[in-house]
């Protein structure tokens, strides 16, 4: 593969991201106001709000330091590095082996910018919501690792190209292993990823960090104008790439095979058909999760991964491992 | 985990209509029979008793001595009513007026028997007398 090549390709899919995270931003806030009886915002509405701060005074605190400004460039550039890691649809641009590490580091890197530029605002809100964000990467993380590298070690079991790569997943899926050992494990471990991904997007129980009313936006305290805008667009594409992992990992099926496509034409479809199951996710995850529940403490939602969440992804590893494991016993 | 009770009327409101009503596009919520809107004044009806400056909270009313009339400034008016209520001759009255907002607090619109208006009549009176 040429570089040429890789790097355009990072820009489109970087453009279309930007454009359907913006646009399922806009359907999810539609999509919950019709559950509370309202009529809600136009679809659009996140690309005027994105538009609009963009054309507002960016206002730096006086106690803020170097990294307050630099936080939202890096936490996007992270993002739109995670594009090129992410399954969506077809095998991730720089698809190799063990790549999953990497997928994993950027998405909690942005996390972390995150927390960095709101410690360096000076504001004591700012500091809350960061100290809430870190012990929320703490606990979630576990669960979510633990299910995805038992996945790809089950599936690397069928010999695959690049073992640990998120382009296994569309050489095999964990569902063609059919034993219903592995398939009660990976419903499991689909219930662990769900709310993985609810407490990635902190919506619902885990909209902690934010928590507008109770911590006046946490991490976000101090942002204003461009800087805002950047941190809402790296979010937004965030929000795409952890949903875009659950679905590659649990339905990574394409239709460009039964429809006989191919180049292109088929990856354009296979785009197409990701991005309308990843909108699926999200609505499972995010609207209904969002528009149903309230916030937990963060006691409780680290008390909720820790006691619930991460024995549920155990049971479901080992379940999937009992095959493997069997064989060797035997 | 418990399946939240809120999960079932969220998703069938999915399908309902929005209960809600679309201002600019369609009427506002009709006013009920005796709403408290905007303070009708009748210059023609008043007599000059002073019974409404007396009884309003608010300090809308001012006396003009020369004319025997009040002057209003709605800018403070509360809405209670006791103007209304107290006017021996009807001169005052509610309407269902309730889009009230403006740029400027000395709006024409909040106010009766301006200026001019107070000079007219001053010019009326002195020509009759």
């Amino acid at each position: 593969m040429n570089i040429i090549y890789i790097t355009l390709g990072l820009i489109a899919i970087y453009l279309y991201v930007s454009f359907v995270s913006l646009l399922w931003e806009g359907l999810d806030r539609k999509l919950v106001a019709r559950m509370q009886r309202r009529i809600g915002p136009p679809i659009l509405q996140p690309f005027y709000d994105f538009l609009k701060l963009l054309s507002k005074e960016s206002i730096i605190p006086r106690d803020a330091n170097k990294l307050f400004e630099l936080a939202p460039v890096l936490a996007l550039a992270s993002s739109i590095a995670l594009l090129a890691y992410t399954p969506l649809g077809f095998e991730p641009l720089l698809a190799t082996k063990g790549d999953v590490i990497v997928f994993i580091y950027l998405l909690t890197l942005i996390a972390f910018i995150r927390v960095i530029g709101a410690v360096s605002s000076g504001s004591p809100y700012a500091q809350i919501g960061a100290q809430r964000e870190i012990v929320m990467i703490a606990s979630r993380e576990v669960p979510m690792m633990l299910g995805l590298f038992a996945i790809l070690w089950r599936l690397s079991k069928l010999g695959v190209e690049k073992p640990f790569s998120l382009g296994t997943f569309y050489q095999y899926n964990i569902w063609e292993i059919g034993t219903p050992a592995t398939i009660v494990g990976t419903l499991i471990l689909l219930v662990v990823f769900i709310f993985w991904l609810a407490s990635e997007i902190e919506v619902g129980y885990f909209n902690i960090p934010e928590a507008e009313t109770e911590v006046a936006e946490g991490p976000m305290a101090e942002y204003s104008g461009r800087h805002l805008a950047l941190f809402k667009l790296s979010n937004a594409l965030k929000e795409f790439a952890s949903a875009s992992l659950v679905v590659a990992i649990f339905f990574p099926w394409g239709l460009s095979g039964y429809l006989g496509i191919s180049g292109i034409g088929a990856l354009i479809i296979d785009l197409l058909f990701h991005t309308l199951k990843v909108f699926a996710v999200l609505f499972v995850s995010m609207s209904v999760f969002r528009a149903v529940t309230g916030r937990l403490k963060i006691t409780q939602a680290v008390g909720m991964f820790w006691s619930r969440i991460i024995p549920m992804s155990l049971i479901g590893v080992i379940l999937l491992a009992i095959d493997v494991l069997g064989g060797v016993i035997a | 985990m418990k399946i939240p009770p809120t999960l079932s009327v969220v998703l069938s409101n999915l399908l309902k209509k929005p209960a809600t009503n679309p201002f600019p596009h369609t009427d506002p919520v009709p006013t009920p029979e005796g709403f408290r809107g905007k303070v009708v004044y009748h210059v023609d009806k008043c007599i000059g008793c002073k019974l409404c400056v007396t009884v309003c909270p608010a300090g809308v009313f001012e006396y003009v001595e020369e004319i025997k009339k009040v002057t209003l400034w709605l800018g403070r008016c509360v809405f209670c009513q006791q103007c209304v209520d107290v006017c021996p001759t009807n001169a005052l009255e509610m309407s269902n007026e309730f889009l009230l907002a403006t740029y400027d607090k000395y709006d024409d619109n909040l106010r009766w028997l301006k200026d001019e208006e107070i000079e007219e009549l001053r010019a009326k009176q002195g020509g009759k007398t």
